[in-house]
């Protein structure tokens, strides 16, 4: 969704505003950052100033002793591995999440919208998915796909589509009942129109708003499983990876610290933005909205993040 | 929850209270925490174990465990293996070299009180021969072992077996406890079942007993009490600890957690200043690349050209400089210092490996190099060597696709011949050069790269020639042709000897790197 668009545009009567929350400090130093590693992401192999893999340095040099961040126990470049990192495990984080959307979505409103004994099984699968602690499930699928940075995408596209199902569903339940939508049915929409035109605008802002959330969650969990060794395989540039080859030279404190950075701030700047797009859309800083447009504004949206994640 | 919790806030309590007594409390304290004040001791290493049962146990620290619960007919003083001098035992041999008579020299015991007698190594011997399937059994094959009277044993075999003291010195052919070992399950005819007991307890007459025995923490040892060698234990604790990350390692050494470490490299042996002795020898073991020959497992690797190809393509001073201090490289499948060891070693030959690589038939397709990546040997990492080699490998036109796991995953693969394309490891066992013969066609380590007699008959011979020696000058030349023969026709590419460093804390002195047990832990004592 292009959020720049609706800071400048902020249409009025959208279900999405961007009141004076948006422009709080936070919101602001988390869209940076978070921009900022998306450019990174996308041009990182065209600057970088060595190719990631190239062994031709000398090894284990300090940061700024000829290289801007150090070199590695193999005489590659730190910063050009972490510049290359951030278009390994952001692109796959952010689809991984989209992955995860679409998936608990579709189950989300599959179950809610048609109720009875559909909404009980979907609703069990996701229960019994999410009574799994998330990185031991994601370990056990990666496992047993083998190593490999797209199986690790898998595994945690298994283990977090349950909270977008959940999050999807209560809406769902919420909305299918409201006035306009009945009203909708009467005039003869199909259920899938209906769950389309009427239902899915108002879903839609919540599940954007945990899946910001949810993209540092990504970027911790692929990490996570490259570190152990489950994800990216030697010699990819990925930050977990890099993080995890840092323990055989612990004194060379730069091998680990930068890719830890980079985690934190990818993590941080997701988070913030996620926050902020949160108060955004929460109905109760909605105080300047008018009667107009109240049919269509969510009236039930309330987001169980914290409380439905594990 | 809430009783653990109490639990373990009293346990603090106690902790902190037992703290407060200091120095000045006379009792003997044990916990890992109080091992600088002679009670106890902690080794740090990286587990390459599976079970506590010297019969079936095959692997660095299992041989270390071993050792320390169990005695060997034979012994090496120190970290001198050349020479191979009495343990429980004296022996004489006839001229052939294919019989030997072993004397009990009597008056040890087992951990039980019973003396140990000829009975008891006679047990000890059928039984791992028994064990078809045991991993020490080949130690013995083509031997026979029969009783003359209480206190004497000999050693029969069809073929001169002039490495047979330095085999019986294998902590895995310590002797158990025939009478305990048979009332759980311990047989001679294969059906054993003692294993599970033995990791429970120990059997042995060794300078210790098995405490606690868990294969991926922690082996807690005890001075055994019926101890009666000359050999006792300065401690009355051992913990050895599994600690896979050398910098781990570093770090519980330096922080006082742990008071040796076994698996420190030369990069980090070079921070230790005052308050620590490191012991720095060249180990034994080889780093070395398989390149399997069997067609269904490897495909285009069971090229022989592919594995000239692999062998000319490499930079050895380039992966050398990774090994840290004290390593050298390999210059064939003997490692230098051993009976037959080349003097010099594969040189990189980029026009040679490209010619080598086009009659191969290779076309381009990636080949997966299978290590494992949690066990340092030496203090060298596999996963950067991996790493060099592929990129080396890539510049001379061959990609390789790295795929690391962890070495209890990895090592069935391996035993079995699964791999097409592996970096692995091989130490000594016993210290003779006729150790290293395995690599051989149609032998433990050879058949692992799918290479058989067939495939190499030539090559198999020399290995029967120089295992069946009995002159001490040709058996040199023997062993020599063997390893040239596998530099140039054989399925491995020998890459590097780590060196081998063992640090201790000044606290601990006696540290010395053994290569088949690589330290005897009744050696080391407290500082006086």
């Amino acid at each position: 969704m292009s959020l720049d668009g609706a800071l400048t545009r902020r249409p009025r009567g959208a279900w999405l505003r961007l009141p004076r929350v948006w422009r709080s400090p936070l919101a602001v130093v988390g869209a940076a950052i978070a921009v900022a590693w998306l450019v990174v992401a996308v041009s990182a192999p065209a600057w970088v100033p060595y190719p990631p893999d190239a062994q031709q340095l000398p090894r284990l040099s300090p940061p700024g002793e000829g290289t801007l961040l150090g070199t590695d126990a193999l005489g590659r470049d730190v910063f050009s591995r972490l510049m290359t990192g951030a278009s390994t495990t952001i692109p796959l984080a952010l689809g991984l999440v989209v992955a995860s959307a679409v998936i608990g979505v579709v189950v989300g409103a599959v179950a809610g919208w048609f109720g009875g004994w559909v909404d009980e099984a979907l609703m069990r699968l996701t229960d019994l998915v999410m009574a799994f602690p998330t990185v031991i499930l994601a370990m056990v699928v990666a496992a047993s796909l083998g190593p490999s940075l797209y199986n690790a995408v898998i595994a945690a596209v298994v283990v977090s589509w349950p909270q977008y199902a959940r999050v999807t569903r209560s809406l769902v339940l919420g909305l299918r009942t409201l006035n306009y939508v009945v009203a909708g049915r009467l005039l003869g929409r199909s259920p899938v129109t209906s769950l389309v035109v009427d239902v899915a605008p108002n879903v839609v802002g919540p599940v954007v708003v945990l899946a910001t959330l949810d993209v540092g969650a990504a970027v911790l969990l692929l990490s996570g499983l490259s570190f152990l060794g489950l994800g990216a395989q030697p010699p990819t540039a990925e930050w977990g990876s890099m993080i995890s080859g840092a323990l055989a030279n612990f004194d060379a404190w730069w091998i680990g610290t930068f890719p830890g950075l980079a985690i934190l701030t990818v993590v941080m700047a997701f988070n913030f933005l996620g926050d902020a797009l949160r108060d955004a859309v929460d109905p109760t800083s909605r105080t300047e909205r008018t009667a107009v447009g109240v049919a269509s504004a969510p009236q039930s949206v309330e987001l169980p993040v914290e409380e439905d994640r594990p | 929850m809430r009783s653990p919790r109490l639990l373990a806030l009293a346990l603090g309590a106690a902790l902190a209270l037992s703290a407060c007594s200091g120095g000045n409390s006379a009792q003997p304290q044990g916990g890992e925490g109080t091992a600088t004040s002679g009670g106890s001791l902690v080794v740090d290493t990286a587990f390459s174990l599976e079970t506590a049962d010297p019969g079936n146990t095959y692997d660095p620290t299992g041989n270390t465990i071993a050792k320390a619960l169990y005695e060997t007919l034979v012994d090496f003083k120190g970290s001198d293996v050349s020479t191979p001098v009495p343990g429980l035992a004296s022996w004489t041999q006839n001229a052939d070299a294919t019989q030997f008579t072993f004397t009990l020299e009597g008056g040890h015991t087992f951990s039980d009180g019973s003396p140990v007698e000829a009975s008891d190594v006679v047990f000890t011997m059928q039984r791992v021969q028994g064990m078809k399937e045991a991993k020490p059994n080949f130690l013995l094959n083509g031997i026979t072992v029969e009783q003359v009277d209480d206190t004497t044993v000999r050693f029969t075999s069809a073929t001169p077996s002039l490495q047979l003291p330095a085999i019986l010195a294998n902590p895995a052919l310590g002797i158990v406890n025939a009478d305990v070992v048979k009332e759980h399950g311990g047989t001679t005819d294969g059906s054993d079942t003692a294993k599970a007991y033995l990791d429970t307890a120990s059997a042995g007459s060794g300078p210790f007993v098995l405490d606690a025995f868990d294969v991926t923490s922690q082996v807690v040892l005890k001075r055994n009490p019926k101890y009666e060698g000359d050999e006792a234990p300065g401690y009355d604790r051992v913990v050895v600890r599994n600690t896979s990350e050398s910098a781990t390692q570093l770090i519980n050494l330096q922080g006082g957690d742990s008071q040796v470490a076994l698996d420190l490299n030369g990069d980090q042996v070079t921070q230790l200043k005052d308050g620590f002795t490191v012991a720095s020898v060249p180990s034994a073991s080889t780093i070395f690349l398989l390149v399997n020959q069997d067609p269904a497992v490897g495909g285009i690797t069971a090229n022989a050209q592919f594995a000239a190809a692999v062998r000319s393509a490499l930079d050895y001073s380039s992966l050398l400089e990774l090994a840290g201090a004290g390593a050298v490289q390999a210059t064939g499948v003997i490692p230098p210092g051993f009976t037959g060891a080349l003097p010099t070693g594969a040189t990189q030959d980029l026009a040679a490996s490209k010619a080598a690589l086009a009659a191969s038939g290779y076309d381009g397709s990636t080949i997966r190099l299978q290590y494992p990546n949690d066990y340092p040997v030496g203090g060298v990492e596999f996963t950067p060597l991996a790493e060099r080699v592929q990129s080396q490998l890539k510049a001379a036109g061959i990609n390789v696709e790295l795929a690391p796991a962890p070495i209890a995953t990895e090592l069935d693969a391996y035993v079995a011949g699964k791999e097409g394309f592996s970096m692995w490891f091989w130490g000594p066992d016993y210290a003779d050069s006729a150790n290293f013969l395995p690599f051989g066609p149609g032998l433990k380590v050879g058949l692992r790269a799918g290479w058989t007699v067939e495939a190499a008959p030539q090559i198999a011979q020399l290995a029967t020639t120089a295992g069946s020696a009995t002159d001490p000058a040709a058996r040199e030349g023997d062993f020599a042709a063997f390893a040239q023969a596998l530099q140039e026709q054989g399925p491995f590419v020998p890459l590097i000897v780590p060196g081998s460093n063992i640090a201790t804390a000044n606290t601990v002195t006696g540290a010395a790197y053994n290569s088949v047990w690589t330290v005897d832990l009744a050696e080391l004592k407290p500082t006086a």
